[in-house]
């Protein structure tokens, strides 16, 4: 058999580290799961002495939840409240990003873009809602306003944030060693801001989860949040438990099985930059 | 009468040179002759005198007070003397607790036609000692690191003093059992957080080339020691709930969570990291299963038990008496086959036993469960067979009473 030459063993290598870092974050994630045992036991505890009609126990909710996923109702909901998420998140994602680092290249931009953020951040989704609902009607329109709106200002500062605190000197070395601008994008730029964009983007996430369901259960008759609406009017606590679960479960899946992954990659260089001052 | 006693001594000097000399040939010779016995009364063959509580509480009580207490005796009389750098108990207070650890066992044989007390007295009257034995040292360390053994070993001693309680008022002592299996695992996780941070380094260090020192980290040994602790009050205060079920999954999650320490890399296949290594999985998988019976409501609690017992007792029991017994004996560790071979019967014996709890398996329970105890048996005789001589006969070395062996380049 002819030897492996030197770069397929390196390639090799460099699978088997990501493998074995793979396997590591995985595993990391027990710990989580622990804390999330315990409280299920607490939920459990508190469902036995209120009993099942005030709040079911986690059994219950994960039956139900499994047989609405089952019969397949539940399926089409989350996609239509997944697609509006996304979509205003997406908006939100590309339209902040770009003018928040727009607005902290000028010093001008900055100053005249905070009182602006001040009074989106300030204003309440419920409110936003209302005036989606007058604009838009009872349709796709309404939810995914309410979610860009309510993401935007959030990518916005975190992009802005990112340019403003650029290293002065860093900027100075790059031009000094007349670094081509591809590189000084990509080797200084970028990973300083995408290190203040990526939170950004993550806590907008959640908020678009967030406001989606809560869109939807006062303003469409489909998706998760007006199945939410539904169960509530039938006082089915077990199938409301079910959606919750449900919704909860997909954060979390979505986070710590996609963005914190990314986001270790993408922040390695700090811990570098760390263990070597 | 003392001339016997006197001969007796003479003919066993070896045995008393160290505390944990003649507790870890006791906690061998009694694990296998109690299952042995066991198993010889659920098939006919063996009788079982009168004992209070019936059989079932007789043979939980034998390993978890007898077997697992002769090797905690014998463990913590050598291991705090060394960690506080103080002296290690007189030899006639060794015989004297040898000879009570022994009463406790005929006594509670008996306990049917003697009645509890005097079994009672004589185990309680043990852990008492022990624990008057390590307090002092423990407490007078200045960073008193090691406090957790005191606090799990007065622990043991008030659940020990419970089960006698309720076994005098005719109640159901088996609840105090349970407890007592969830306060020798928090033991476990803290020896062999102590025992591992040595054990794993040497390794990785003999090999060579690795880049970060193993370190057993804190709060995740914490997190398990409540996660543990959760359920095990969870199964006495609310037994064959579902809360208990999710605790029990927490408990599990909680010690494969503390093997996130323990991956790093090649040196995972060395015996003194994959013991200890396959102690945590065991009682992950015994916690799991517990979990799972109880949410599923069907009947795994022994199974998970048993894999608790079996598989993570008896291989920390195991990997505990073959470090210490050999370090404290002047031999050095024991590089030769039988400690991995031994250390393989404890697990299969462990796995089949936890399968002959499964209500899949119930028409394979007898043949599962003999197999499974003739293992058991056959794991410990071997140990007692080639640990004979290091812990009955004279040290190697010129060494003195527990002193690790004596090299020129010492590196203890």
């Amino acid at each position: 058999m002819k030897a492996p030459a030197f770069s397929e063993l390196a390639r090799r290598n460099r699978a088997l580290d990501w493998l074995a870092a793979t396997g590591n974050y995985l595993w990391s994630g027990w710990g989580s799961l622990a804390s999330l045992f315990i409280f299920l036991a607490i939920w459990e505890l508190t469902a036995q002495s209120l009993g099942s009609l005030i709040l079911p126990t986690p059994r219950e909710a994960f039956a139900t939840l499994g047989q609405l996923l089952q019969d397949g109702s539940a399926r089409d909901d989350i996609l239509i409240t997944a697609r509006r998420a996304l979509l205003g998140f997406g908006l939100a994602l590309i339209l902040g990003s770009l003018l928040g680092l727009l607005a902290g290249i000028s010093m001008t931009a900055s100053m005249m873009a905070r009182p602006l953020v001040t009074l989106l951040v300030g204003m309440p989704p419920i409110a936003w809602l209302i005036l989606a609902l007058l604009w838009f009607g009872a349709g796709d329109g309404t939810p995914v306003f309410t979610v860009f709106i309510a993401c935007f200002p959030i990518i916005f500062v975190g992009a802005m944030q990112g340019t403003r605190t650029l290293d002065g000197q860093l900027k100075e070395v790059a031009r000094m060693f007349q670094l081509p601008l591809s590189m000084k994008f990509t080797d200084v730029y970028l990973p300083h801001i995408v290190s203040y964009l990526f939170p950004a983007w993550i806590t907008a996430l959640g908020t678009s989860w967030k406001v989606v369901v809560m869109a939807e259960l006062l303003s469409t008759t489909d998706g998760i949040g007006a199945a939410l609406a539904v169960t509530r009017s039938h006082l089915d606590t077990a199938a409301s438990m079910a959606w919750i679960v449900a919704l909860v479960g997909s954060l979390l899946a979505v986070e710590y099985l996609l963005l914190e992954p990314i986001k270790r990659r993408v922040e390695s260089w700090r811990e570098f930059a760390s263990s070597n001052p | 009468m003392n001339f016997i006693f006197g001969r007796f001594f003479r003919l066993t000097v070896g045995v008393w040179i160290c505390p944990f000399r003649p507790f870890f040939l006791l906690t061998a010779a009694h694990g296998a002759l109690a299952i042995a016995w066991w198993v010889g009364l659920l098939a006919g063959v063996l009788p079982l005198p009168e004992v209070a509580g019936g059989p079932v509480v007789w043979h939980a009580h034998e390993l978890l007070f007898g077997f697992a207490t002769a090797s905690i005796a014998g463990f913590l009389l050598t291991a705090v003397p060394e960690f506080t750098g103080t002296p290690s108990i007189p030899r006639r207070r060794l015989q004297l607790l040898v000879a009570i650890w022994l009463a406790g066992r005929i006594a509670f044989a008996l306990s049917g036609t003697l009645g509890v007390l005097p079994a009672a007295a004589f185990d309680l009257g043990l852990l008492a000692l022990l624990l008057a034995a390590v307090a002092k040292p423990l407490w007078q360390q200045p960073s008193r690191r090691h406090l957790a053994f005191f606090h799990t070993l007065l622990a043991l001693g008030v659940v020990h003093a419970g089960f006698y309680v309720t076994l005098h008022s005719g109640g159901d002592a088996m609840a105090w059992l349970r407890l007592t299996i969830g306060l020798l695992m928090i033991l476990i996780v803290v020896a062999l957080s102590r025992i591992s941070m040595r054990l794993v380094n040497d390794v990785l260090e003999t090999q060579g080339g690795f880049a970060a020192p193993y370190l057993a980290r804190p709060p995740r040994r914490n997190l398990a020691i409540v996660a543990i602790a959760a359920y095990s009050l969870g199964a006495f205060l609310l037994p064959g709930n579902a809360v208990t079920g999710w605790l029990a999954l927490a408990a599990a999650a909680a010690v494969f969570n503390l093997l996130n320490d323990w991956h790093v890399g090649r040196a995972l296949g060395q015996r003194w990291v994959l013991i200890p290594y396959l102690v945590y999985w065991c009682m992950a998988l015994g916690y799991a299963t517990i979990g799972w019976g109880l949410l599923t409501d069907s009947p795994l609690t022994s199974a998970g038990e048993h894999l608790l017992l079996v598989g993570a007792l008896g291989l920390s029991v195991l990997i505990v008496m073959a470090v210490a017994g050999r370090m404290h004996s002047g031999w050095g560790l024991d590089h030769r086959r039988w400690l991995p071979l031994t250390a393989g019967l404890l697990l299969a014996a462990a796995l089949l036993r936890g399968a002959a709890g499964w209500p899949l398996l119930a028409g394979l329970f007898a043949p599962l469960l003999h197999t499974a105890a003739l293992l058991w048996v056959l794991a410990w005789g071997v140990y007692l067979l080639f640990s004979w001589q290091t812990l009955a006969g004279p040290r190697p070395d010129g060494g003195q009473g527990c002193d690790e062996p004596v090299k020129p380049q010492a590196d203890a």
